[in-house]
């Protein structure tokens, strides 16, 4: 099969717009952490970049897109990338080398888990984390991802739809983050952010791997790709401007941060329906976002959970808001391979995308809760007392991100 | 669709306007004249 070199220099481009963003989930949540874990937790993402990226090629992309077993995970075919070579695979992205593909993936597989970290921050060690990202990618990733993207996968076969990772990345980690949160415990104390300006840095930064996120998911450099683009802008900003108009309201000032956050929600909410939704619909999904997952970072502390950055109320609800709303809003107007939903008269796609959110809802749960509990059981998930009052940085790497204390 | 967009926009507009700006200013004692450095003879 012949390369289309602009489709393929598109993806690979994407594939680097996407890596990108897992550094900067580091600097947003480290902007959102206590001076003395700063570094701990931009660690955490960088360390993840770096251990799923050789998970990944060993058994990560073979179990998440390799020939299906009965829909439920991919066989072990292309364990080591043995068979993925520069020719492409047509039944995954005609023209593109399957490497190419493969690597667009990787930064997907890469980024979830990252998510995860800001449910645990402060207080998790070391061992934990590398343990769970390593089990939680293989255990609960590559089969979520085999559901919905894999050839044969069951939620692809039943008709649900999740362009960009609504599901896969977005309800699968901050489900998983919920879980994790309430087994690992509170910290000992909370703490207040201790940079914002970082954390607004790392929102524009994910904002621009978006569009890599996003646009790249149409796995060509075509008129789909361009209305991810424009509606993946468009939602983060109506997510911003959202998040930062209700939290004044509730909180009588318009706040930097809230105007980061609301721009990753509203990023979150769009990423599912980016390839099925006009841009005036991703205002209403970027308004929905903005709002809902507002309110479910004020229902957190009510459930006396402690994920520390929120990552439930942004990923877990933003991504069950754009999910759903993938079935209120899609229209085959926009991607004639895709599906009309409830409001072009189809509400059998709703009722698929529930279905699609509730199985992912359950599963990544149950696992993480399971994943969770072992660890816990033999190597421990938290630091001892005193480490966590002297900080991750210190205790955990002997390091400090800044001199002055 | 397009109405329910501009409807947002608006929404979110109008908020901006009449939403007051709850102020943190420092107590009066903290700013008064006596509390501040003395000038500096010129």
């Amino acid at each position: 099969m012949d390369l289309d070199t602009g489709n393929t220099a598109w993806i690979l481009v994407s594939a680097a717009l996407v890596m990108l963003m897992t550094p900067a989930l580091g600097f947003f949540y480290a902007g959102l952490v206590g001076k003395r874990n700063a570094l701990s937790t931009l660690l955490h993402s960088f360390f993840v970049l770096c251990l799923v990226s050789v998970q990944f090629v060993l058994w990560g992309y073979t179990l998440a897109f390799g020939p299906s077993q009965g829909g439920l995970i991919g066989g072990l075919d292309w364990a080591g990338l043995a068979g993925v070579g520069p020719e492409p695979n047509p039944d995954y992205a005609p023209g593109v080398p399957h490497l190419a593909y493969m690597a667009f993936q990787m930064m997907f597989a890469v980024i979830t888990p990252a998510l995860i970290t800001g449910a645990f921050a402060e207080r998790v060690s070391f061992k934990a984390f590398i343990l769970f990202t390593l089990l939680w990618s293989t255990v609960v990733y590559a089969p979520i991802a085999h559901w919905v993207w894999g050839v044969g996968g069951w939620l692809r076969v039943f008709g649900a739809i999740d362009f960009a990772g609504g599901t896969v990345v977005h309800i699968s980690s901050g489900v998983s983050a919920l879980v994790a949160a309430l087994v690992i415990g509170r910290r000992l104390a909370r703490t207040e952010p201790h940079d914002a300006t970082m954390t607004v840095l790392g929102a524009g930064l994910l904002w621009f791997g978006w569009f890599g996120f996003n646009a790249g998911s149409a796995l060509a450099a075509n008129g789909l790709a361009a209305n991810a683009f424009v509606v993946t802008n468009t939602a983060a900003a109506m997510g911003a401007l959202t998040w930062l108009t209700v939290s004044w309201i509730h909180r009588g000032r318009p706040s930097a941060l809230g105007a980061a956050l609301g721009a990753v929600a509203g990023l979150v909410a769009i990423t599912p329906a980016a390839g099925f939704v006009t841009v005036p619909a991703s205002i209403v999904i970027g308004l929905g976002a903005g709002t809902v997952c507002y309110l479910a970072t004020l229902l957190r502390p009510r459930l006396r959970i402690d994920d520390a950055l929120d990552v439930w109320a942004v990923h877990g609800i933003g991504g069950t808001w754009g999910a759903a709303a993938t079935g209120l809003f899609a229209s085959v107007a926009v991607n004639g391979a895709g599906v009309n939903g409830l409001f072009a008269g189809n509400p059998d796609l709703l009722v698929k995308q529930l279905i699609a959110i509730g199985a992912t809802w359950l599963y990544a749960g149950v696992m993480t809760a399971v994943i969770v509990k072992i660890i816990q059981l033999t190597v421990g998930l938290r630091v001892r007392e005193d480490d966590e009052v002297l900080g991750l940085d210190r205790s955990q790497h002997g390091e400090i991100a800044y001199q002055h204390d | 669709m397009e109405i329910a967009a501009f409807a947002s926009f608006a929404a979110l507009v109008l908020a901006w306007i009449v939403l007051p700006v709850r102020s943190e200013a420092p107590a009066a004692a903290e700013t008064a004249p006596e509390a501040l450095p003395e000038p500096v003879a010129a």
